[in-house]
């Protein structure tokens, strides 16, 4: 049943398995992708880290418990802890991404000293849609930890967004930015974008204009941090770039370091007309492909 | 200051911007306006544009002969095909840095024989908008006219040239007009389409209109490269619509022989006529980008700036 533990999903293993986006619609699905998380880290012996927004920590709790899991004793031992968002990553005066990161550096390390196998970690995302300081960075945050955090660390994260607090619009586009979907995969916008499953890079779909402004600005921010000199943006899926979304785009390539080209794959005849029109956006890109 | 000398001397020119409508019936008479002030302006040393539809463009070269080979040779009909996109290929040119001479002069030709009406009224649009962009320029820009284009043609062209040749001397024109004022009577209204498939659109209905406006333009038989070109123009215009025109609008779009057509309408104004007439630079947020663009692709673009807001007719021909 879709929306609920047990659909198909890859192996909890890889780097694409280890950030998946939980999307659920009510308490129960809610509580049931909670207790396949909770059973999922007691089996490979991890640490545990639950952030709420909406939910009262002591809720997580007793659904817990309501599953016959030993959540008090798991509490007890330290391999689990539940806490807020707003007590932890976001009690700074913005949510930074890069400070975020740094916190899972930390988890990481504060768990194998503790001789976990890893850091297994919840996060409900529904304070993306508030008006809080640096909320606009969510889906570049999103982006950004597929190849910055996951592809160093021993983490695993499910991103929790509740329909009934997120918009469908952001719900699709940060579940989007997830490769392991859980309850749902995002559909249904104008433009969408993804890390790349086998190399670096990301994948961009549908059309960007200027209603898809944040999407490209959240890439352009993900693009110009990724740590690798070879980068590639796959745009076969990508029908249709406004002149505004590549300037962004462009800019940020020519941001990166090393002077490595950014890849452009597959790109629209759009994109080739425009670079046509503006040569001067194609200095820090390379068209290949199609 | 440098000009054409016969003719800074023949009307006394005082203002570094020289901007002369030549009316011609003949080759010959064409070759001796024209081709004498490509050959005077080369021979000064100046950076020289010919922007003429082909068959004039063959016959001035030909008679320039080496005079003519530091000459830039523009077709009109392929560059010029939509007179909105001209005045940025002139000021590009003026712009070029060059060597110690700085001034340039241009010979454009924007409306031939066989212009459509539509077409016509917007090279008219452009002539008023010359004296605009390049005032206090160190430059001359001569406009051949036909006589045997339709007389409110010609007669316009009186309006949007200070200066007038041909038939004898150069004179100042007595029906010069204010480019302001041209440009208002260009806004006539459009003839209405038979029938037209409709989109009203916001912010949140731009990746719709998008998809709407592409599946159309497919569902009429555009090709894949022209329909990239179609999608850029109108998703252009449409968000101008949201980000400048009182968050949302209305497109229409239909067939008329050969061309499709896009219609953008929105509560906008044209606060400023030269926009989209210069290259922009892409990395700036702002500027004119939308509606340049609108002009290089497109083979036509018609602007009407009424109180009731904005509205733009973009054609694309099939071919």
């Amino acid at each position: 049943m879709a929306g609920m533990p047990g659909a198909v999903v890859p192996p909890d293993q890889g780097t694409a398995g280890r950030h998946a986006s939980v999307v659920y619609s009510d308490d129960r699905q809610w509580a049931a992708h909670l207790c396949a998380f909770v059973r999922g880290g007691l089996e490979r012996n991890e640490q545990m880290q639950y952030f709420a927004d909406a939910t009262d920590p002591e809720q997580v709790l007793h659904a817990l418990a309501d599953d016959g899991i030993d959540a008090a004793e798991a509490v007890r031992r330290g391999q689990l802890t539940v806490s807020t968002a707003a007590r932890t990553y976001l009690a700074g005066a913005v949510f930074d991404p890069d400070s975020v990161f740094a916190l899972w550096d930390e988890g990481v390390d504060a768990a194998a000293a503790n001789g976990y196998r890893g850091l297994r970690v919840v996060g409900e995302m529904s304070w993306g849609t508030r008006n809080i300081a640096g909320a606009d960075r969510l889906l570049e945050y999103e982006l950004r930890i597929h190849h910055e955090v996951f592809e160093r660390l021993p983490l695993t994260a499910w991103c929790f967004y509740d329909r009934r607090l997120v918009s469908d619009e952001g719900v699709n586009v940060l579940a989007g930015a997830h490769l392991t979907h859980r309850g749902g995969s995002a559909a249904g916008t104008a433009l969408q974008v993804a890390p790349l499953h086998d190399s670096p890079g990301f994948l961009l779909s549908g059309s960007a204009g200027y209603d898809t402004r944040r999407v490209i600005d959240a890439t352009a921010a993900a693009v110009s941090h990724a740590p690798t000199p070879r980068l590639e943006l796959d745009l076969s899926d990508l029908h249709h770039v406004d002149a505004a979304s590549l300037a962004t785009l462009a800019e940020a390539a020519g941001r990166r370091p090393g002077g490595v080209p950014l890849q452009l794959r597959e790109a629209p005849e759009a994109l080739r007309r425009l670079l046509d029109l503006f040569p001067e956006l194609g200095s820090a890109v390379e068209v290949v492909g199609r | 200051m440098t000009t054409h000398p016969s003719v800074a001397a023949e009307h006394g020119a005082q203002s570094p911007f020289f901007h002369p409508a030549l009316f011609y019936s003949t080759q010959d008479e064409y070759l001796a306006g024209v081709g004498s002030y490509v050959r005077d302006a080369v021979a000064d040393g100046q950076s020289v544009l010919v922007a003429v539809p082909a068959p004039a463009l063959a016959v001035l070269r030909d008679d320039l002969g080496d005079a003519g080979r530091d000459v830039s040779w523009v077709d009109m009909t392929l560059a010029g095909r939509n007179p909105g996109r001209i005045l940025s290929m002139l000021q590009e040119f003026a712009d070029r840095p060059r060597g110690a001479h700085d001034r340039v002069s241009i010979v454009g030709e924007p409306i031939w024989v066989g212009r459509t009406p539509a077409e016509a009224a917007e090279a008219t649009r452009h002539e008023a908008l010359i004296n605009l962009a390049f005032e206090g320029r160190e430059a001359a820009i001569l406009c051949p006219y036909d006589t045997a284009l339709p007389e409110d043609v010609l007669a316009l062209a009186y309006r949007t040239h200070p200066v007038v040749g041909g038939p004898g001397p150069y004179r100042a024109s007595s029906g010069y007009a204010d480019p302001h004022d041209v440009c208002r009577d260009c806004d006539l209204p459009l003839p209405e389409p038979a029938s037209a498939v409709g989109v009203e659109f916001d912010e949140d209905g731009l990746g719709r209109t998008r998809d709407e406006a592409d599946r159309w333009a497919a569902a009429a038989g555009l090709s894949s490269a022209r329909r990239a070109d179609w999608l850029l123009a109108v998703g252009e215009a449409t968000s101008n619509s949201v980000r400048h025109g009182g968050g949302s609008g209305r497109l229409r779009m239909w067939r008329d022989g050969d061309s499709l057509i896009a219609e953008i309408s929105d509560r906008g104004f044209l606060a400023n006529p030269l926009t989209g007439r210069r290259r922009p630079d892409p990395f700036a947020a702002s500027g004119g980008r939308g509606v340049w663009i609108m002009h290089q692709l497109c083979d036509l673009v018609e602007i009407r700036a009424g109180a009731e807001g904005l509205v733009l007719r973009l054609h694309l021909r099939m071919g």
